[in-house]
């Protein structure tokens, strides 16, 4: 039997909406299943709504999808706004002041969250409940969720975890008598991977990159990577700062990596824009820095707490005038992880800035990841505390052929060391030279034929077919799992993923799409970046697009759905 | 024995013909000698602006920035090197217009860097608009019917924001200028040297004269660690310009609080797989 069951738990900002679906997806991982949780939820403290969507399987899942099968509706507003979301036969578990009722497409089953909750000691612990019905009804056994209760709190006081688990037992009881038709016998195996959300990934991956100094001003959904630096500065030699405004957040950082730390910061479009003075400034400086943007709906405000791909083009050319720069958009925590720790070691070795595009949907939503994420034995360095050829001669921005200069650190030799944000000559004093300016741009730009060499080819699948989907960053799972429905259907799909977005791979993209009779992009912002690049870079028209900028991730079925019309 | 030829610069100089930042330059030079400071062991973080470009005119290391963001760049660079002896180089505009709501905070984070505010109460390299510090009523082309505008009082905003280190000194008066800049440089955190000057091209009403007419050492009995009596000689009551160190208390830098700085700098740490292996082990969500 193949299980692939989503359940929405929702309620209340400050119900404890994000706590029931990490203590459940917890469970389901613990026992061996494949889960992934979409958390989605509003820019508020309290009130409005919020949910989190669990995709549970017995194979690898790596995108939501848009038929529940059950709803655990901690208030009213979560019934009446998942309600056309349910499959057919789904389960909706609704409070106390709902009557009981039996639809014609779902059933309703009214558990009191709250009034089992008082029982076990206070209305708070609802969302412990509420997890109990839910994994009761679903077949888990009750001692292994207990257990990872037990893990969760373990640092907490003895009472608030046995509160918890009386909660969690007066929820399996709740439902004694209800059955769930999808419910399966949980037959536990151990754990797959790792569950782990892109945040975190990213935020390892910033430390097998040796990152020791990063800067931020909080801006969802970038928090969520700088609060994990955080917790993991407690262990390693990193200082972290929270800066006044993101302009002092990327001058920071590269004040720090001149001085000799790798160092990073972490925004969201808004801030972003606030950084780009500081981007050019760490392009002629050369001075290597990394900027992750988990992206978000704009412009301005926007939608803070949602998702969005649209600061692609705006990364690409973000800054006044030109210079070369890395963009990555990782898809999968793994690649978030392996992507971060490659872009401190091309900053470095290249000096120049690399910025890592993520968003939303990857940075806070939880898979599980197979991969293993490996801590590197050596890092290399690329830096000099002296120039050892002479000291007292040393030139910052020597002309070399490859256009990197040797790069020694301030204060740690003889050497001085000089930079400068006007153009410069090789020494770093400020000049209007027309000759050495022409030399200074020729020698930055020097470094893009090494730089082109590093940058890795898309990922594809099924290459040799007639239609292929093609994507970047966090929508790999949807237009993967999108192509294997649409084979399964009998159409000849492939699929296309790239992850190093600049330098575009220009040649690896042309061959793919060559050979391919239609292709479609599949991304969410509304005028098709990923196409307009594609067009710009290797002169193929897309054939379509598949879009959506509503905020909110793209499921497999809405790729499916959307190119069978297109194709119709 | 470091000397003012060690700091000796070629690099063609453009300022004007009696611009103060030559005094300001000199007494630089005789300060970081005066305290037997290689250039090597010095660090110039400058923004942008004619006061901006004097690290080009010394032997150090330098990072000639932004416009605005020389305090964040020092900021960072302390952090990551908090052994190196860190100056800011900047002007009324830099420092107190673009860069204003990073002095606010730089001082607040009690950051161990000496700032060197050049201040002639105009802008210089945008060729004569009004600055932050300019008189109320000063006529510019910028501002024909002058400026509408009370001047920024950089003295007493840095003191109402708790910095250790306050000073003022005057580009004609070297001497004690230079003593200013050495005393700065010892203090432990933030220190702020406002240095008035005259701008010979630009600023018409505060020239060399009138500010020889108002300045005057502040009186010996002047207690420096009284913040209140420092504020009452910022706020000021009369024409004069009181010189000298307006208040000085130390309190542990931002670098003395991190604790992970006290050992060693975070420049001279080495990767230590170890850790990470450790996160990664314990690290499930």
């Amino acid at each position: 039997m193949t299980i692939d069951i989503s359940v929405l738990i929702g309620g209340e900002a400050g119900q404890g909406i994000q706590t029931v679906g990490l203590l459940m997806t917890r469970t389901c991982h613990r026992a061996g299943l494949y889960v992934m949780a979409v958390n989605d939820f509003e820019s508020r403290i309290r009130g409005g709504h919020s949910f989190i969507q669990l995709r549970i399987s017995d194979r690898p899942v790596q995108g939501p999808t848009r038929k529940l099968h059950m709803v655990a509706a901690l208030d009213e507003r979560t019934y009446g706004l998942h309600q056309s979301e349910l499959t057919e036969g789904g389960l909706v578990l609704i409070p106390k002041d709902h009557a009981d009722t039996m639809t014609q497409h779902h059933r309703c089953k009214t558990v009191d969250f709250e009034g089992v909750a008082k029982k076990a000691g206070s209305s708070i612990l609802a969302n412990t409940v509420a997890a109990g019905v839910c994994l009761s009804l679903l077949g888990a056994p009750s001692d292994l969720f207990e257990n990872v209760l037990k893990s969760t709190f373990n640092q907490l006081e003895e009472e608030r975890l046995a509160q918890n688990i009386q909660a969690a037992r007066y929820g399996y009881t709740a439902v004694e008598d209800e059955t769930f038709r999808w419910s399966w016998r949980w037959a536990m195996a151990s754990p797959k991977g790792r569950l782990i959300d892109g945040a975190q990934a990213a935020a390892f991956g910033a430390l097998a990159g040796d990152c020791r100094f990063s800067a931020f001003y909080p801006m969802s959904p970038a928090t969520g990577i700088i609060q994990h630096l955080v917790d993991m500065a407690q262990t390693v030699p990193l200082v972290i700062e929270q800066a006044e405004d993101e302009i002092a957040a990327v001058n920071m950082i590269i004040g720090a990596s001149f001085a000799g730390v790798r160092s990073m910061t972490a925004t969201s479009g808004g801030g972003f824009s606030l950084m780009t003075e500081g981007l050019g400034l760490a392009a002629i400086t050369e001075t290597p820095i990394v900027i992750v943007n988990a992206q978000r709906p704009g412009p301005a405000t926007g939608l803070p707490t949602r998702t969005a791909q649209a600061d692609l083009q705006f990364v690409i050319h973000a800054s006044q005038d030109e210079f070369p720069r890395f963009v990555f958009a990782p898809g999968t925590p793994f690649e978030a992880f392996s992507v971060t720790a490659r872009a401190f070691e091309l900053s470095e070795r290249f000096q120049v800035p690399v910025i890592i595009l993520m968003d939303q949907y990857l940075s806070d939503s939880l898979f599980v990841a197979e991969e293993s994420f490996e801590a590197p034995e050596t890092v290399a360095t690329y830096t000099a505390a002296d120039d050892p050829e002479a000291p007292s001669g040393y030139r910052r921005y020597a002309l070399t052929d490859s256009g990197i200069s040797p790069r020694a650190l301030p204060c740690k030799g003889s050497t001085l060391v000089k930079v400068c944000s006007d153009e410069h000559d090789e020494e770093g004093h400020i000049t209007e030279d027309a000759d050495i300016r022409d030399a200074m741009v020729t020698k930055r730009f020097a470094k893009l034929s090494a730089m082109r060499k590093e940058i890795r080819p898309p990922e594809v699948i099924h290459a040799d077919s007639e239609i292929l989907l093609i994507c970047w960053g966090s929508m790999r799972g949807a237009m993967t799992e999108a192509v294997r429905r649409l084979r399964a259907e009998g159409l000849s799909c492939g699929g296309v993923h790239i992850v190093d977005m600049w330098p575009f791979p220009d040649a690896a993209v042309g061959e793919i799409l060559g050979k391919a009779g239609k292709f479609f992009v599949v991304e969410q912002n509304r005028s098709a970046q990923l196409g307009q690049l594609i067009r710009q870079q290797t002169g193929y028209q897309y054939t379509d697009a598949v879009l959506k900028y509503n905020g909110r991730p793209m499921c497999a079925g809405e790729i499916t759905d959307t190119i069978k019309t297109k194709l119709r | 024995m470091v000397s003012t030829k060690d700091y000796h610069s070629d690099y063609p100089n453009h300022w004007c013909p009696g611009c103060g930042n030559f005094g300001i330059l000199d007494a630089m030079k005789s300060a970081l000698a005066g305290l037997d400071l290689p250039p090597e062991k010095v660090l110039i973080v400058s923004g942008i602006g004619q006061a901006a470009k004097t690290p080009h005119f010394l032997q150090c290391n330098y990072f000639h920035s932004l416009h605005g963001r020389a305090l964040p760049i020092a900021t960072g660079a302390k952090i990551a090197n908090h052994l190196m002896t860190v100056l800011v180089s900047t002007g009324d505009g830099d420092c107190y217009g673009e860069g204003g709501n990073h002095f606010m905070h730089a001082i607040r984070r009690n950051i161990d860097v000496t700032v060197l505010a050049h201040n002639n109460r105009v802008y210089g390299l945008t060729k004569g608009q009004a600055s932050p510090t300019s008189m109320d009523g000063m006529q510019t082309k910028m501002q024909p019917g002058g400026v509408i505008a009370n001047p920024f009082n950089p003295l007493a905003a840095a003191l109402s924001l708790g910095a250790g280190f306050v000073a003022r000194g005057f580009s004609g008066e070297g001497g004690q200028l230079s003593s200013l800049i050495q005393a700065g440089i010892r203090h432990r955190g933030f220190a702020l040297i406002d240095i008035l000057q005259p701008c010979v091209s630009f600023n018409r009403v505060n020239t060399h004269k009138w500010y020889k007419d108002r300045i005057a050492p502040i009186e010996e009995n002047h207690d420096e660690t009284d913040l209140i009596a420092a504020l009452r000689l910022a706020l000021g009551t009369d024409d004069r310009i009181p010189t000298g160190i307006y208040h000085r208390r130390e309190s542990p830098s931002y670098t003395d609080r991190i604790g992970k700085l006290n050992d060693k700098a975070l420049t001279d740490h080495r990767y230590r797989p170890e850790l990470l292996k450790a996160l990664l082990t314990d690290g499930y969500l």
